[in-house]
């Protein structure tokens, strides 16, 4: 009898990580009119040209996925081609963001202006504000939480599931009571959103890359870099967001 | 007495401690819902009160208990999440305890209804704010025309009965309020009986307090539901424009506006301009003001496979834009219309848009043509010309997203012309360098032309469930109908010529020319994929052409008798059907295709000579090929990217070529058509490489290609001892073509001074038979630029550059004739903002010519400069006082040699011109000196 208890218990166990490990598919969705209308270098006749030659037609796909488990996520680019680009695969910017929560820890490779860097760090704590509002993604009803980016100056927003018990996040974000299935930089400059969450076994998919090439940095030092480079980039009055990542 | 006292003493110190509030504390409760059940795995939050920030947070356990140990003790929100239910907020204190139980929290469950409002408005967020349910107007659709009580029949958890009482969750809605304030007294119908519902943007039921208490100003505590109506910002709405008029010296003026009204869905604009200062039509930033988002879907491509196909383009009826070659003076007017629809799946697009131009042109020609080893002759031309074109251009496009998997797209364009040339030559003829003159012609030339063009296409995609396969087809028609009538004059004087009959010869004709064509055309596509990398992709082309020319050529010096060596009519159809399939490779940057297509042509050619002339003579003739295809792109790291490509190019005749029709237009220049020709056909190789910094703006940019001849269309010629050239279109083998560029820029001084620099080298070898002579003319050709930006600071921009250009071309006939053409220039321009709201712009450009073998130098400075001032908030009024070639120099020079000829010619155009100018932009000028814009 105890041992049935017990097996029954190890099953209901075996369930119960089950369901937390899988992969979530993301849209990632940039609308550039909006991102060159928050340049405070350009003149308004040139923010509302801009929104009226390509009003409505401005939005630009990435496929990305976030593996996960209890322990740790790890968000990066989907192999998937999208389907308009009829079977043309680009080459994309390394960007791997791995998460592990038991350590503590956060390593990131991001590929910026033709440089690599990698970020390692422990996990800080990202200062989110609780909303009331309610929303469906991906057949999760999800809540509003809100924080702020001090370094690119962006206003964040993120659906967290109700139902999905774990702090992990898309992009760098994280540390939400439920799993964030969206996320909406200012004002939906750039949206990121669940299509599909599949539940599934992980074999390497969370391991990162085994040759890391790139210049280390910690966390505030590249927030530091990121700061100067884009402070620099307005002065000379480029975009800085056609270099680094929005 | 001293242990009483330390008794006391630690008494009251253990009050002490427990009147102090402990710094750390644990809270706890339970979570049940409204029925009583426990709640278990419900998320609970800690928060700021003051700006709800995130502290901590829990889930409660099977029993629905949950606790936070050891939490700093402060106030806080506590937040109870739950799948079904309504977010469940309170407010906790600072606790006196070290254990803060907050015993059984509550929560109510969210109404059935309204969690499929969640679920099935699937993008709309539905907001719970406090008391308040708010639904987002746009989930919902109504028809078109509704009326709010209409959309309020089709939320969740409201009813609405027959009479148009309101009920929110079981209870009557007591008041509606519009964008919060009372509508039309207290009957909550009024306004949902009469407001449209496409006006809302939001509902929101919430409890209020009663009318009574808020009269009254004492709570009675009771509460009544209250619906508020949220109105729509009235979509973005906006509109903008500008107006500029400018007059000059020797009557230059010119005028020109544009103005725009816009919301959220719609674009509507308006554009005209006038000038006489050689604006043919209006500048790229203008055209894209005019088009709006519609400025780009010029590109719709239904031609589908990979190219080296059946290259008959119909123009879409642009001609929006400047395009000015430098030659004469022009006078030009136009006007349009555009309006642009975006909604959801929707895009829709139409477009009105005259424009006219008169042309007048004074142009002095210089051509030596080389006949064999030997000989040569030289040819002066001297032209006034005056052309008149207008069209009228009506475009429509309509893009609709059936379904997530099925897009349609369908155009159409109607362009009306007509055109008006006149043409005085006077052209002489020598027949070698330094020999008197041979002959001399006057021709008085007039043609005019209406025409009418039709073209559409129609789109279709369509993407499967399996992930990648997709297919396309497109069809098209395009038709085509013109006539005109060319009066050509000619009187021609033989100075060589001993016998008096063969000194002059005059002509007198008069052509009458009826041209109709239509195409119809048609392709597939269907991709599927192999595996994640590999794709298979096969096409389908089809067009069918056909075209009827009838031309009728009267002599007007013999009582306008026909003329039936120069009379024609006949009817060509080509049918063309390509079948390809190629495999590619496509992953991460690499992507490579390796194709094959088979195409054949089908040609059939009727000829009479006249339209009613029942006695037609045939010919039919049909060409297959197989045409291989390689493309491989490669992009890297660190901003790299690598192209090269091979294809066999099979080009169809041009039909003009294959007219067997005399052209005797110019009397010593005669063409006669080929029905006989064969395709042209080449091989072509190309390669790209490009690397970017963007941190510093640093590139580089290099290209590549050869092209090799199998079968080429050339004019070969033949020259009679009066000088007249025969020339018809043949079949030749060999020449190539082979060209490089390279283009770089780099910042030197980082944000002040930048380099740029570009090289080309390009070959060509050109055979071709002269009087029966197989010649090889070699071109070859250098050019080299080097320039500098410099931008000391934000108010002065200078940019500084030289270029170099070098010309050969060599004979294989007649290497005497070789010739050396040289082409050097320099620019300085400068852009300065002087003073506050002043600007000065300049630009001197000095060009020098040189062809050594005619003797010819021209050195052409140009001299601009002009100051503006901006005015009146926003800097919308801008005042410009510029001079136009101020050294007055001002001509156009083309230099160049093909084939057997080399020109050299002078153009007379817009010379030294002062104008002042005053304009007006709704949005206001920018007063920036250097621009980037958002790049």
């Amino acid at each position: 009898m105890k041992k049935l208890v017990l097996l029954f218990t190890l099953l209901l166990s075996v369930a119960a990580s089950a369901q937390q490990e899988g992969i979530v598919h993301y849209t990632r969705t940039t609308y550039w009119t909006k991102m060159i209308n928050q340049l405070t270098f350009l003149s308004k006749q040139e923010k509302e040209r801009n929104a009226y030659m390509w009003g409505g037609r401005d939005d630009w796909k990435e496929y990305m996925v976030l593996y996960f488990n209890d322990k740790s996520s790890k968000y990066t680019y989907s192999d998937e081609k999208p389907a308009e680009s009829s079977g043309y695969d680009w080459r994309k910017e390394q960007y791997v963001v791995k998460r592990d929560f038991e350590k503590n820890t956060m390593v990131d490779i991001i590929e910026m202006v033709g440089k690599t860097y990698i970020i390692e760090d422990s996990l800080g704590i990202q200062n989110w504000k609780i909303m009331n509002d309610l929303k469906d993604v991906a057949g999760h009803i999800c809540m509003k939480a809100m924080k702020e980016d001090t370094v690119k100056k962006q206003k964040i927003v993120a659906w967290f599931a109700q139902d999905i018990p774990s702090n992990i996040g898309p992009e760098r974000s994280y540390g939400l009571p439920g799993m964030i299935l969206a996320l909406d930089i200012n004002d939906g400059t750039v949206t990121i959103e669940a299509s599909r969450i599949e539940n599934k076994k992980l074999t390497q998919e969370l391991d990162l890359p085994k040759k890391m090439k790139g210049t280390k940095l910690t966390e505030t030092a590249y927030e530091k870099m990121l700061d100067k480079f884009i402070k620099e980039k307005i002065k000379e009055e480029r975009n800085p967001y056609w270099m680094i990542r929005y | 007495m001293q242990k009483t006292l330390l008794t006391l003493c630690m008494g009251l110190l253990c009050l002490l401690v427990q009147a102090q509030t402990p710094t750390r504390v644990t809270i706890k409760g339970i979570i049940h819902d409204t029925a009583g059940a426990v709640l278990p795995a419900a998320t609970v939050m800690l928060l700021q009160p003051k700006d709800s920030a995130l502290v901590n947070f829990s889930r409660s356990d099977e029993k629905g208990s949950f606790e936070f140990k050891n939490v700093k003790n402060a106030p806080y929100i506590l937040k109870v999440s739950y799948v079904g239910y309504l977010p469940y907020q309170q407010t906790i204190s600072v606790s006196p305890t070290d254990i803060n139980d907050l015993g059984s929290l509550k929560v109510k469950p969210i109404a059935k209804e309204l969690i499929e409002v969640v679920i099935k408005a699937a993008r709309a967020p539905l907001s719970i704010k406090g008391d308040t349910i708010e639904y987002n107007a746009a989930s919902f659709r109504v028809p078109p025309g509704s009326t709010v009580e209409d959309l309020l029949r089709r939320l969740p958890g409201i009813e609405v009965d027959g009479d148009g009482n309101i009920k929110a969750q079981g209870k009557d809605i007591k008041r509606v309020t519009v964008d919060g304030k009372t509508f039309f007294g207290d009957d909550p119908k009024a306004a949902t009986k009469n407001l449209g519902a496409e006006t809302l943007s939001k509902i929101q039921v919430y409890n209020d307090k009663s009318e009574q208490s808020k009269l009254t100003g004492v709570d009675d505590g009771k509460r009544e539901k209250v619906m508020n109506l949220e109105l729509k910002d009235e979509f973005k709405k906006g509109s903008f424009g500008k107006i500029t008029l400018a007059g000059g010296t020797k009557e230059r003026w010119a005028a020109r506006g544009n103005y725009n009204r816009f919301n959220k869905k719609e674009q509507f604009s308006v554009i005209g301009y006038g000038n006489n200062i050689n604006e043919t039509g209006v500048n790229w930033e203008d055209y894209g003001e005019f088009k709006g988002n519609n400025s780009f879907n010029n590109y719709d491509n239904g031609d589908f496979g990979f190219g080296g196909g059946i290259t008959y383009y119909f123009s879409d009826g642009g001609g929006i834009l400047n395009n000015f070659d430098g030659r004469g003076f022009t006078k030009n007017a136009g006007a349009g219309v555009n309006y642009n629809y975006t909604h959801q799946k929707t895009k829709f697009s139409s477009s009105y848009f005259y424009n006219q131009t008169r042309l007048n042109l004074d142009q002095f020609t210089n051509n030596q043509t080389l006949l064999d080893s030997l000989s040569s002759f030289l040819t002066t031309d001297t032209t006034r010309k005056v052309d008149f074109r207008g069209n009228h251009s009506i475009g429509m496009r309509i893009e609709q997203m059936l379904d997530s998997s099925n897009t349609l797209i369908a155009k159409g364009n109607l362009r009306f012309s007509n055109s008006d040339v006149t043409d005085q030559q006077q052209q002489r003829r020598y027949p070698t360098e330094g020999q008197g003159l041979a002959n001399a012609v006057q021709i008085n030339n007039g043609t005019t032309l209406n025409s009418f063009t039709l073209t559409s296409a129609v789109i279709y995609r369509h993407r499967f469930k399996k992930k990648g396969r997709s297919f396309a087809w497109s069809g098209g028609f395009n038709a085509s109908s013109s006539n005109g009538n060319e009066n050509l004059n000619s009187l021609t004087r033989y100075l060589t010529a001993l016998d008096p009959n063969d000194q002059i010869r005059a002509l007198g004709q008069l052509n009458d020319n009826n041209n109709k064509q239509s195409q119809l055309k048609t392709s597939a596509l269907f991709l599927e994929p192999l595996s994640k990398k590999f794709y298979w992709e096969t096409f389908y082309n089809f067009s069918s052409d056909f075209r009827e020319v009838s031309k009728d050529a009267f002599n007007r010096l013999q009582n306008d008798a026909r003329m039936d060596s120069l009379s024609a009519y006949y009817t060509n159809q080509i049918y063309y059907n390509r079948l390809g399939t190629s495999l590619r490779y496509s992953y991460s940057g690499i992507n490579i295709s390796l194709g094959m297509a088979g195409l054949r042509y089908d040609l059939e050619g009727k000829f009479a000579n006249s339209a009613s002339d029942e006695n037609r003579s045939q010919i039919k003739r049909n060409f297959t090929a197989w045409t291989p295809n390689v493309g491989v792109d490669i992009e890297m790291k660190n901003n790299m990217y690598f192209s090269t490509g091979y294809s066999l190019n099979v080009q169809a005749p041009q039909l003009n070529d294959l007219q067997p029709v005399v052209n005797n237009n110019n009397p010593y220049y005669i063409i006669t058509g080929n029905p006989d020709l064969s395709p042209e056909k080449s091989h072509q190789v190309n390669a790209f490489f490009y690397k970017f910094d963007p941190s510093t703006f640093t590139n580089i940019n290099l290209s590549v290609n050869y092209s090799y001849y199998m079968s080429r269309v050339v004019y070969n010629q033949t020259i009679n001892d009066s000088l007249v050239t025969f020339t018809r279109p043949e079949n030749i083998s060999g020449g190539s073509s082979f060209g490089t560029s390279l283009y770089a820029g780099k910042p030197i001084i980082k944000t002040k001074l930048t380099l740029n620099l570009s090289a080309g080298y390009n070959r060509s070898a050109t055979p071709l038979f002269i009087n029966g002579i197989r010649n090889e003319t070699n071109n070859n050709s250098y050019n080299g630029r080097l320039g500098f930006t410099v931008t000391p600071n934000e108010k002065l921009l200078m940019t500084l550059s030289g270029n170099l250009n070098f010309n050969t071309i060599n004979y294989s006939i007649e290497e005497r004739q070789n010739q050396e053409i040289w082409r050097k220039g320099a620019d300085v321009s400068l852009k300065w903002n002087f003073a506050k709201k002043f600007f000065l712009e300049s630009n001197l450009n000095y060009t020098s010519y040189q062809n050594d073998r005619f003797n010819f130098n021209q050195d052409i400075p140009i001299f601009n400069a002009s100051i503006r001032r901006l005015f009146l908030k926003d800097n919308k009024v801008e005042m410009r006082l510029a001079a136009f070639d101020i050294l007055n120099k001002r001509r156009s020079i083309t230099q160049n040699g093909s084939q057997n000829i080399i020109t050299q010619q002078t153009a007379l155009t817009l010379a030294r011109y002062f104008m002042l100018s005053i304009s007006y932009n709704v949005r206001g000028y920018s007063d920036k000196v250097k621009n980037n814009g958002g790049w």
